[in-house]
């Protein structure tokens, strides 16, 4: 008993926001002791990166009604987090990130639960993802986005009138910085658009052209590149280079420098070279920190429907002056990885030949020459030859049993499509449906429960 | 050891050595050490300011631990600042901190003279007529001087100093300073030098476009009586004699020159922002001057005169196709000129210091250079007295605003974030800080608004019956959320002051934490 | 095409280019292709296994093509890459140079950067460079 009063007392402010009813909410906002409690008791919050938004992140999920928490990172702490991943010190260099995060953040937030996994987000099975009610990203690549964005948009699921089934809707909440800019935004697979849907949204990184680096360098990071791309093949044969090696980064370096004596081109840097090799990409503590203090604050709204819901994309600018705007983005409705895909009935002695040819008559599809792709297999490719050949076999078993007998799953199929008599090669997504197999699936078992 | 400027690295990147010692000689203060406060100075201890100095007279309460951070259940019924501090000591041994058990508003009124040692007072939390005194205090001694305070969903951001001048504005987006449409006679004469029309392929495609387009503005001058391609159908020709030039399609050069041709059809001399600060009451300057005037008023000079309408150019050039060897020569000849305008900015700001009394080396060669290198993207930014913005409000704003559906919402809480202190004045608490008042409250409160906008002068405006229950809702309280974002925000605008570099936001920020369409509000 | 790593990953593999015309016509060059996890939004890495006198060829193998880098687009697919490496051997230039030496030859002399191309390509040495057979 005394500890509930103690828990009381300890929400003081998050009470006023969660048991009083409000005006400007969400219609499933359910204001009470129940509300509060369930946060804590079911709401399971994974956080991936430890890093400058993960350690923001962590703090302020702990600090906003959430008990159980999980993180994810593969990362060690170096030097250069210190000056904004507060989580960390001087002695913690080394150390796994997320370990030491969950450790920190539990030690000063009692009550709360943490589990650190120190892995990478490929490493863990795709099941795992399943149990969280949000995700919430802190990362820095496009790749591990792209990864989690479809993980996450593989547990949904649509109706038959290709609306998603809320169930299996796995929200997430994005969050990225550079410098004194940074985006928030809120994921909501079926409705909102997904990473991939937006994919535009990341630059393409400056490449420099081979040649410019071989013949004509003119500043000091095509120096720098020359040193890194050409010059450490051509002398170390075989031995990759590797970044964190300070030894290989010092290489890099003089050589850089000497190429731009060679030239007359100046500025070659220790910390330019480090910062063109690794393309760092600078990073403050506050950036950070109204990036990850918006993300929770979506986390919460999102599990608690105590108000609004950012409508779906936040960009911050404090470089001249403070510029916030939100944008309301839309959904790709043929995104191969949040889209509802074209559901297709199929009888279980199909033969992926025959389905091939079914492809062509569909009427939403009018797809000739198909490859077909289920998970990770390809089952049928049509060209290079040596693919074909590959996979002829399979033309002429019942797609049934390739697909490994499941009742219900993806497939994806690329070939020529008939538009408008223009012929077009395109890639689409396909969700099979085989009659008469009992479909009790995992996330039908989870729907019950 | 290498550990200190390795720690700093990713912002090293940012502000630059420079930047980062302004912050390490700086030392601030903080009145009230709650999450939004304690936030504020986490970010910048983790920057490393020189000294925080922590204020606030309160126990840690049960409360405490569920919204900040800094505390933990150990700290219960001891001093808040001591704890936060200890805390905040932790996160970086290189800044000195201390803490002052004393509540601000008590140290405001007592002790003004107090703040004269800081060079920035974060002032988290406080009701309106501290607020209003401190403002006072801070602008007479000329201490920096940032006000934050989050309240439920809500909160806002408001800088207050007489004026903060960037050299260093390191804009985004900026125009490279080429003078295709104005060059100099050196520039021309490099370009004479190369041959547009030479036959080795190789040669042809690394030409850089600046030379394409000094010549071939040249040669559209000579032929249309020295003017330069201004209409519609006279640009459309000229990068049609731009095309004419190619030799091959895979010519990178010259589709750059096309994508550059517009700087030879840009209006010549300097954009109306620098013509406002050129023509400031401060650039006639007077002994008690600031370096920076004192540098503007050379510029007015030089553009006057040996700049020819124009600024000192900046000497430095974008990457482009082009041999090394020209490229290099080309960047040379842009240097040198930079370098000849910097001189002649010197002398003259030599000459203005001692014509106004002051030592002629007392603004370093270091600081002229870095004010002609960025003379292009010179900011002042001015803030109100908050006495001025609330006894002598902009009406027509303030109108604009509440009508305006992306502003309506910010405005609403501007008023509201108003109408509370007003609230807490005459009723001794917030509305509905305590249980069981609720609807007793928000009739109260929406009377308290009215009567506000009144005094405002916008009669017959309101605010929202949502937004109005909202309010309530909050009950004074601090979330953790909305207390990191705002001093995320609130620490962002110390840095930027601080360093002197980028653009300090002008106006109020409101946060809006229903659906985040936050504002900032020119009041 | 060949796939070292069986059908089912299609992130890595080779191609065999065979030129049908030029200088290099009756040579066989090998390029190993990996595809980046988010392809299309990024190129394709791809490397000359063949070790090849070509002046947008280096000795490592790596390829001067802008496609690859500079002027990638998430629109262009393997095939126009496939496309783009064909015409590299169909017609090698010497205007954007991996490999200075042969890029000199090429240019002041196309008769002996032939004939540099031949010997090369029957296993041999130009300079201080010895060249597998590769016809």
């Amino acid at each position: 008993m005394a500890d509930s009063t103690v828990q009381q007392s300890r929400s003081r402010d998050l009470d006023k926001l969660l048991l009083r009813p409000g005006n400007l909410v969400a219609p499933t906002f359910e204001p009470g002791v129940q509300l509060r409690d369930d946060l804590q008791e079911y709401a399971r919050i994974l956080v991936i990166g430890a890093g400058g938004l993960g350690c923001e992140l962590l703090k302020d999920l702990a600090l906003s009604g959430f008990k159980n928490l999980e993180v994810i990172d593969m990362d060690r702490i170096e030097v250069t987090n210190l000056n904004r991943q507060f989580l960390f010190r001087l002695e913690d260099v080394g150390k796994p990130k997320a370990e030491v995060a969950a450790k920190r953040v539990m030690e000063r937030v009692s009550g709360v639960n943490i589990v650190p996994h120190f892995c990478r987000i490929e490493d863990k099975d795709i099941d795992f993802y399943k149990d969280f009610s949000i995700i919430a990203l802190g990362l820095d690549s496009v790749e591990a986005r792209s990864y989690i964005n479809a993980v996450a948009c593989g547990f949904l699921e649509y109706d038959s009138d290709d609306n998603p089934i809320e169930e299996t809707v796995k929200p997430m909440v994005d969050g990225g910085t550079e410098g004194f800019k940074g985006h928030a935004r809120v994921i909501m697979p079926g409705s909102t658009p997904c990473f991939e849907c937006t994919i535009w949204l990341f630059p393409p990184q400056v490449k420099f052209p081979l040649c410019t680096l071989a013949e004509t360098p003119r500043t000091a990071a095509h120096c720098i590149e020359y040193a890194h791309l050409i010059k450490w093949d051509e002398v170390h044969s075989g031995k990759t280079f590797d970044p964190d090696d300070p030894e290989h980064m010092k290489w890099v370096y003089t050589e850089a420098v000497k190429r731009a004596e060679l030239f007359g081109i100046q500025g070659v840097t220790y910390s330019l070279t480090q910062g063109v090799v690794k393309n760092i990409i600078p990073a403050i503590a506050s950036t950070n920190a109204i990036i990850s203090a918006a993300c929770t604050l979506e986390t919460l709204k999102l599990a608690s429907g105590c108000s609004k819901t950012l409508g779906n994309y936040l960009t911050y600018n404090g470089v001249e002056g403070l510029h916030i705007k939100v944008t309301e983005f839309v959904r790709d409705k043929d995104c191969l990885v949040c889209g509802p895909g074209v559901l297709i009935e199929l009888d279980t002695s199909v033969t992926l030949q025959r389905f091939i040819d079914m492809l062509e008559e569909h009427p939403k599809l009018l797809l000739s020459k198909a490859s077909v792709r289920h998970q990770a297999t390809n089952l049928y490719m049509q060209s290079p030859p040596v693919l074909e050949e590959m996979t002829r076999s399979n033309l002429s078993l019942p797609l049934f049993e390739l697909m490994g007998k499941v009742p219900k799953d993806i497939v994806h199929v690329t070939g020529t499509a008939n538009k408008d008599d223009k012929k077009t090669s395109c890639l689409r997504k396909l969700r099979l449906v085989f009659k008469g197999v009992d479909a009790v699936t995992d996330m039908d078992m989870a729907v019950g429960a | 050891m290498a550990e200190p400027k390795n720690k700093y690295d990713r912002q090293l990147r940012i502000w630059g050595e420079q930047g980062q010692a302004a912050l390490e000689k700086a030392s601030i203060c903080l009145l009230n050490c709650g999450p939004t406060g304690s936030e504020t100075l986490k970010n910048l201890v983790l920057g490393g300011v020189g000294s925080i100095t922590v204020i606030d007279g309160s126990k840690v309460e049960q409360g405490d631990l569920g919204n900040n951070f800094m505390v933990d259940v150990s700290c219960v019924g001891q001093s808040k600042a001591k704890c936060v501090c200890t805390f905040l000591q932790e996160l970086n041994d290189a800044v000195k901190a201390k803490f002052i058990e004393e509540y601000p508003k008590a140290l405001i009124d007592s002790n003004p003279s107090f703040f004269s040692q800081f060079t920035l007072v974060v002032a988290t939390q406080l009701a309106e007529d501290s607020m209003v005194k401190l403002d006072k205090i801070c602008r007479e001694a000329k201490v920096l001087l940032i006000f934050a305070r989050s309240y439920g969903l809500t909160g806002f951001v408001r800088i207050s100093v007489k004026e903060h001048a960037v050299i260093e504005s390191k804009p985004d987006h900026f125009l490279e300073d080429l003078r295709l449409n104005n060059p100099w006679p050196e520039l021309e004469r490099f370009a004479e030098s190369i041959d547009l029309n030479v036959s080795d392929p190789v040669a042809h495609k690394h030409t850089p476009y600046v030379v394409i387009l000094v010549k071939m503005a040249e040669e559209w001058a000579k032929a249309h009586g020295g003017a330069l391609p201004s209409t519609r159908d006279e640009k459309k020709e000229f990068k049609e004699l731009l095309k004419a030039g190619m030799v091959a399609m895979d010519e990178d050069n010259y589709t750059e020159a096309t994508e550059a041709s517009f700087k030879v059809f840009a209006p010549r001399g300097i954009s109306t922002d620098l013509q406002k600060i050129i023509h400031d009451g401060c650039s006639e300057v007077e002994s008690n001057s600031s370096d920076f005037w004192v540098m503007v008023a050379a510029l007015k000079e030089f553009i006057a005169n040996e700049g020819g309408g124009e600024v000192p150019l900046e000497g430095s050039i974008p990457d482009m196709t082009s041999s090394t060897e020209l490229y290099v020569n080309l960047q040379k000849i842009y240097q040198e000129k930079a370098e000849v305008d910097f001189l002649a900015i010197q002398q003259r700001v030599k000459n203005i210091l001692k014509r106004i009394g002051r030592d002629p080396d007392s603004i370093s060669k270091a600081m002229i250079k870095s004010f002609c290198k960025n003379a292009r993207k010179l900011k002042v930014c001015r803030y109100r007295l908050l006495e001025d913005e609330f006894n002598n409000p902009a009406v027509s704003e303030l109108q604009k605003y509440l009508t305006d559906e992306e502003y309506g919402v910010a405005m609403g809480f501007y008023i509201l974030l108003r109408a509370v202190d007003r609230f807490a004045a005459n009723y001794n608490s917030f509305p509905g800080q305590f249980e069981g008042e609720m609807d007793e409250d928000i009739s109260r409160l929406k009377t308290t608004v009215v009567g506000l906008l009144t005094d405002l002068g916008c009669n017959g405006a309101t605010v929202t019956e949502d937004l109005i229950s909202e309010m309530c809702r909050f009950g004074a309280s601090e979330l953790h959320a909305v207390a990191a974002f705002i001093g995320g925000i609130a620490s962002q605008e110390v840095i930027k002051l601080i360093t002197k570099q980028f653009v300090p936001m002008v106006g109020t920020f409101i946060f809006n934490g229903i659906d985040q369409r936050s504002q900032l509000l020119a009041l | 095409m060949a796939f070292p790593n069986g059908k089912d990953d299609l992130m890595n593999f080779e191609v065999t280019i065979r030129p049908d015309e030029g200088y290099y016509l009756g040579g066989t060059f090998v390029f190993s292709v990996q595809i980046s996890p988010i392809y299309p939004h990024e190129a394709p890495k791809v490397k000359c296994k063949t070790k090849v006198y070509h002046p947008n060829i280096d000795l490592e193998g790596n390829v001067c093509l802008n496609i690859l880098r500079e002027d990638w687009k998430p629109v262009l697919n393997v095939n126009t890459v496939i496309y783009g490496l064909f015409h590299l051997f169909t017609e090698p230039n010497h205007e954007d140079p991996l490999n200075q030496d042969a890029a000199a030859v090429l240019r002041d002399n196309p008769k002996l950067f032939e004939s540099y191309v031949r010997r090369a390509m029957a296993g041999g040495y130009v300079g201080q460079t010895f060249f597998p057979r590769c016809i």
